[in-house]
């Protein structure tokens, strides 16, 4: 009786499994395999691939675009983490003293998160734009506008602005969770022994709350090499390509100068670097964090 | 005690304002997309309220062959189907591979975690190449037919279905019932939150999509709502009312979605956490 059963249940495993396993051949597999074989080869979509060796990972490594354009991600990253993480910290720090309408100021900031990607970049890029509003009221009552997108540096600071707006009620209420999750024993222990405000921020919660914290760090680093919208809308990759991004080249490389082979190779780079960046974060950063 | 209680109403009433500046990009939208064109960047409280932009889009967009309704009804088609199909699959696939014990479902299983190590534009061009040569460019299954099935979900399903106890299956196979009807009357319900997290961010990321559509679909007439929007307002940047009541459109069903789903979306967030 118990072996019928058995063998019905794993039929069923077997008959379900297997669509899955041709399913993921087709669409994960095939181009898989079209991934290796474009990065070792030239190709223009209609001639058969020649094989180049590492020749497109020789021409990366020259290409002038592509440093100019590990220098905008690092200028990204620069401006993006520390906002989005001290942003976010403070978010989540004043929600835990919110006496009331929580709900709303999480909602508030949540919507923010649920914003389409290009509809918030045509409305931030209006909103911004040259004599928009936001300039209009700066014009008005001090004087002054600013060039949101149209000075190279400021326009880098302007897309982490508007990613920054997007992400803090997601990234905030991750750290909100992780500081619910500190006991509070902890800190009634620490206030018996007398440790004032800014200690028990600096020695107890910053330390205890690393894991939300690297978490957050993470997930804005891989975002940031995923930028692709918001330059493509709103900046066009510059002004003097300063807001051109790897996925941004990539679509170029692939669509515009019919080079499938170079732009999987740059996709390939670009997962590298990003997969090496988190690394490097958790290495230098992660500390394990245990509740006794 | 007094000090900290004055302190905490100040900090309520600070976040109160921020929750507002931060609905603001929102209300500035929604507004403008009713105030008369000349009003958009001069005034926040309009003069008067028109539908010309709204009207615009229904309409004259014909004339200007970007078929605004169309394309929103193509993605609310290539959403609800990609979005339906991913909780029945995902449903169908983490039930064999976390409850059923045989070999091949614990290697599908490794081989999904595997999967979910490479970041999608990493598969995007060689993608683009295998529709490509299926011939499927500028046809809906384009927009489908890869993202039927996701890793993801199905890794969501597999590690909900784990925390249920084996007794339940067991007792329905007693019952007589079949492996299907075991997948959606007794392990879906009782994972609903898992069914509605998936369903939300699987609905926003296929509705929000921009990237994939813009490479495989050109023709006006099967063009989702986002990458009809972004060449619109390419080519006819000066119509900043319709293309803001463009926006409007676009961004409602993902924050109607949300608002049905906030309290799975909460739970989400607290799930990736883990």
């Amino acid at each position: 009786m118990h072996r019928r059963l058995g063998w019905k249940e794993r039929a069923f495993g077997y008959s379900s499994l297997i669509p899955y396993i041709a399913y993921t051949a087709v669409f994960w597999g095939y181009p898989f395999i079209w991934m290796l074989v474009l990065t070792f080869t030239k190709w223009n979509y209609f001639s058969s691939p020649k094989f180049n060796g590492f020749g497109n990972f020789i021409t990366i490594f020259s290409d002038l675009m592509f440093w100019r354009i590990v220098l905008n991600t690092l200028n990204f990253l620069a401006f993006l983490i520390p906002m989005v993480l001290v942003a976010s910290l403070v978010f989540a720090l004043l929600l835990t003293k919110v006496k009331f309408g929580r709900t709303f100021i999480m909602l508030s900031f949540l919507l923010a998160n649920v914003s389409s990607g290009v509809a918030y970049s045509l409305l931030f890029s209006n909103l911004f734009s040259v004599n928009g509003p936001v300039n209009r009221f700066l014009e008005e009552t001090f004087g002054f506008t600013v060039p949101w997108f149209s000075n190279p540096e400021l326009a880098v600071f302007s897309i982490c602005l508007i990613i920054t707006w997007k992400f803090i009620g997601y990234y905030g209420l991750i750290l909100y969770a992780g500081l619910l999750s500190i006991p509070n024993s902890i800190y009634e222990a620490a206030q018996l022994d007398g440790a004032t405000k800014s200690v028990i921020f600096w020695k107890i919660t910053l330390p205890l709350l690393n894991p939300s914290l690297i978490t957050v760090t993470i997930l804005a680093t891989t975002l940031t090499f995923g930028i692709f919208t918001e330059p493509y809308l709103i900046t066009g990759g510059g002004p003097m390509y300063r807001t051109l991004t790897f996925m941004v080249y990539m679509y170029d490389t692939a669509f515009k100068r019919i080079n499938p082979s170079y732009a999987t190779t740059i996709a390939i780079v670009t997962a590298g670097l990003s997969y090496g960046l988190v690394m490097l974060i958790r290495k230098f950063f992660e500390k394990e964090v245990v509740f006794v | 005690m007094k000090r900290e209680k004055i302190a905490s109403y100040i900090i309520t009433f600070v976040m109160l304002a921020l929750a507002i500046l931060w609905i603001y990009p929102y209300i500035w939208l929604v507004l403008s997309s009713f105030k008369p064109v000349e009003d958009i960047y001069t005034r926040f409280w309009p003069k008067r309220l028109t539908l010309e932009h709204y009207k615009f889009i229904l309409q004259a967009s014909e004339r200007l062959h970007r078929p605004f309704v169309r394309a929103f009804m193509n993605s609310l088609f290539v959403t609800v189907t990609v979005t339906a199909s991913v909780i029945v699959t995902s449903a169908i696939l983490g039930y064999v591979i976390s409850k059923i014990e045989f070999r091949l479902g614990k290697a599908i299983f490794n081989f999904i975690l595997y999967q979910m190590l490479f970041p999608g534009f990493m598969f995007i061009i060689p993608m683009f190449i295998l529709i490509r040569n299926l011939g499927w460019l500028n046809t809906y299954k384009a927009l489908i037919v890869p993202s039927l099935i996701s890793a993801w979900g199905t890794f969501m399903f597999a590690q909900a279905f784990k925390g249920i106890p084996k007794d339940y299956i067991e007792a329905a196979r007693i019952d007589g019932a079949n492996e299907l009807w075991i997948v959606f009357k007794i392990m879906l319900p009782l994972a609903y939150s898992t069914a509605s997290i998936v369903g939300l961010f699987t609905f926003i990321g296929t509705w929000d999509n921009f990237m994939w559509p813009l490479m495989v679909v050109r023709d006006y007439n099967k063009m989702p709502l986002s990458v009809l929007l972004a060449s619109f307002n390419h080519e006819y940047a000066g119509y900043v009312g319709p293309v803001l009541a463009g926006a409007v459109i676009q961004t409602l069903p993902m924050l109607i979605i949300f608002l049905i789903l906030r309290k799975f979306f909460l739970q989400g967030i607290s799930i990736t956490l883990k």
